[in-house]
């Protein structure tokens, strides 16, 4: 079972639903019981990525790279060690899909206030590598409108939302 | 004479404004890469992205001028077209077409609506993208790609907005690649 602890508060949710901007909320699940990985051991899992939904990012390597480069830092950071007798298993996922917002301060100018943008979410999964279960999840979503085009900001954002899930890591995982 | 000259200045205009959709180009590259390393290219195996749209993926006109834009740019910088086995680069090539919307917000100041609510209008488009990969042999690594998108509109209509679109789509593309130093 999970518990959702999600820090996104009332003043977030309001500026996201007025605002013009697209804020970039960051959540996690843990799962209720964790075993003990005394090592802090852990591999990247195998298998092909799933598909992002943008062919610009799908078999890119320079931003599977830029995403596992991120949570290496990340991870060694809280003393975890990559290793080939791994305690736990990490994965993500990206995905970019269209979302609209609604702005407030447009619609008292007379225009509909409607705006369409590409919403990119990138997760983070720690699971057990003993039988796979997930253990932890991470996730960011952003608005990144011209981000993909842009390679040293696709990779100042990859940095800063990886930081900002992994942050949500709890200190004693 | 110069009635027959005006007229066909004037549907070449009419031709281009109309096939010239707005198109959106960039690449991401490998720090440093040296491009005149690599002397040989080929049409690499079939690339581990999902099957394209075959629309243009199969489609003869699209496929030859995208082979053919590619040739000529690589030729040009001093490559020569090889054998998949022992070339130095391998060049693979993805079209894909999605659908997308667009939201086209109605101003109170053009006088199409008083209310406070001006509605918006949202329509749904296909979008096109097209992706080109070049390899390192050796390596087998990703070192550099680039990618033309723009609204498919009628182009699927026309062959000739389609070998259009492919010469524009692989020029604009390949002057994304670093420059000879």
């Amino acid at each position: 079972m999970f518990t959702i602890t999600s820090r996104t508060s009332a003043a977030v949710l309001l500026a996201l639903a007025v605002g013009g901007c697209a804020m970039s909320a960051a959540r996690s699940y843990v799962a209720t019981t964790v075993p003990p990985h005394p090592n802090k051991t852990y591999a990247w899992a195998q298998g092909p990525a799933k598909a992002t939904g943008d062919p610009r990012l799908d078999s890119n390597r320079f931003f599977e790279e830029r995403v596992e480069a991120a949570v290496d830092d990340a991870l060694k950071s809280r003393g975890f060690v990559k290793g080939d007798a791994p305690e736990l298993l990490v994965k993500y996922h990206a995905s970019v899909v269209q979302d609209v917002y609604v702005s407030g301060a447009e619609q008292s100018e007379g225009r509909s206030g409607l705006s369409v943008y590409d919403k990119g979410t990138l997760v983070i999964d720690l699971a057990d590598a003993a039988d796979d279960r997930l253990l932890w999840r991470g996730w960011a979503e952003d608005a990144i409108d011209g981000v993909v085009d842009d390679q040293r900001l696709m990779e100042q954002r990859i940095d800063d939302a990886v930081a900002r899930i992994m942050k949500r890591l709890p200190t004693t995982f | 004479m110069r009635t027959i000259r005006l007229l066909t200045l004037a549907a070449a205009a009419i031709v281009a404004s109309g096939c010239a959709a707005a198109m959106n180009v960039s690449s991401h590259v490998e720090p440093g890469l040296d491009l005149s390393r690599y002397h040989t290219f080929a049409w690499g195996p079939r690339d581990a992205l999902p099957t394209g749209d075959p629309r243009l993926d199969a489609n003869p006109v699209f496929q030859d001028h995208m082979m053919g834009g590619v040739l000529k740019e690589l030729s040009a910088r001093g490559m020569t077209l090889g054998d998949a086995r022992t070339a130095d680069l391998l060049i693979h090539y993805h079209a894909s077409i999605t659908e997308r919307i667009d939201v086209n917000r109605v101003d109170r100041g053009y006088g199409y609506c008083t209310q406070g609510d001006c509605p918006a209008e949202t329509r749904e488009y296909e979008a096109g993208t097209i992706v080109l990969d070049f390899i390192d042999a050796r390596s087998g690594r990703l070192i550099w790609r680039g990618w033309a998108q723009r609204s498919i509109g009628k182009m699927l209509d026309s062959s000739d907005a389609v070998a259009d679109t492919a010469d524009r789509a692989v020029t604009r593309m390949l002057q994304q690649l670093p420059v000879h130093p």
